[in-house]
């Protein structure tokens, strides 16, 4: 998969996640939600693995130069 | 502590520069309904938050407005990529660059710098959720207006998922608000201050 297009993939299971959370923030005792929340984290996990494999780390990390490589966020890909 | 993360929450490609538009949005990166106060509101108020789930939201919703801030400053920086003198000139955007040229700076569209005074952080739980809900109700009118001047869809739609984040909110500050009144005296809620005087 391009870069564009797992980043996407990426971008909108870690969305669907992230709103799962802050919803579970005010419903700690839906269990429904928190089990679809797993079910996300456990597929953006899998797809941050393989995108950081390809195209260089999301999170600071220096065990290569890679963090220093474009495109940064705010750059047209 | 806060750990970046090299990508934004809803992605940007901006063809065509037009710094006329990024004008109008830098309203929203240091305006007084943008996402600078937005995240300094909800990051400096948890705090003095009585209870977890407001704990909770306060730090997921104020970390998430950094995010938001990051994607506006995205915006503003590729409409302003690659800008002729003459475009400079003929777009109204010469009082922006005269102080700025095109560097990313948190002011309203007017061009009034970022002030704190946008904010509050009352130490008052049903003071403090009440200023959030009406935040958010502010910048989703501040999006709907700039929706209202801007045609180009590589704009609009993050501006869209933008808009449509302040909705969410507003709807979680909702919950939070009945999850505090729930734990006060239903007679009275201005009985005793949770987040100053606990209640014995």
């Amino acid at each position: 998969m391009n870069r564009k297009k797992l980043l996407t993939k990426l971008s909108a299971v870690q969305f669907a996640a992230w709103e799962l959370h802050m919803y579970l923030d005010t419903h700690p005792l839906d269990e429904e939600a928190r089990l679809r929340y797993k079910r996300h984290l456990k597929e953006y996990r899998k797809l941050k693995a393989e995108y950081e494999e390809s195209f260089g780390p999301l999170t600071p990390r220096s065990d290569s130069d890679e963090w220093l490589d474009d495109p940064w966020p705010w750059d047209n890909i | 502590m806060f750990q970046y993360e090299k990508k934004l929450q809803y992605p940007i490609n901006i063809k065509n520069p037009n710094p006329l538009y990024a004008k109008i949005i830098a309203s929203q990166y240091g305006g007084p309904d943008g996402e600078l106060g937005a995240s300094l509101r909800y990051l400096s108020q948890r705090y003095s938050m009585p209870y977890a789930e407001l704990k909770g939201l306060l730090t997921d919703i104020g970390t998430e407005e950094l995010g938001h801030l990051e994607m506006v400053g995205t915006i503003m920086y590729q409409l302003t990529k690659g800008l002729s003198e003459d475009e400079i000139k003929k777009s109204g955007f010469y009082d922006y660059f005269v102080d700025h040229t095109t560097g990313v700076y948190p002011s309203s569209a007017a061009g009034v710098p970022f002030t704190a005074a946008y904010i509050q952080s009352k130490g008052d739980v049903l003071t403090d959720l009440h200023e959030d809900l009406a935040a958010e109700q502010k910048a989703r009118t501040t999006y709907d207006n700039i929706l209202t001047l801007v045609d180009d869809p590589d704009v609009r739609e993050p501006i869209k998922f933008l808009r449509q984040r302040e909705i969410v909110h507003y709807q979680r500050f909702g919950e939070a608000l009945r999850l505090a009144t729930d734990r006060l005296n239903s007679k009275n809620f201005y009985a005793f201050n949770p987040s100053f005087i606990p209640k014995n």
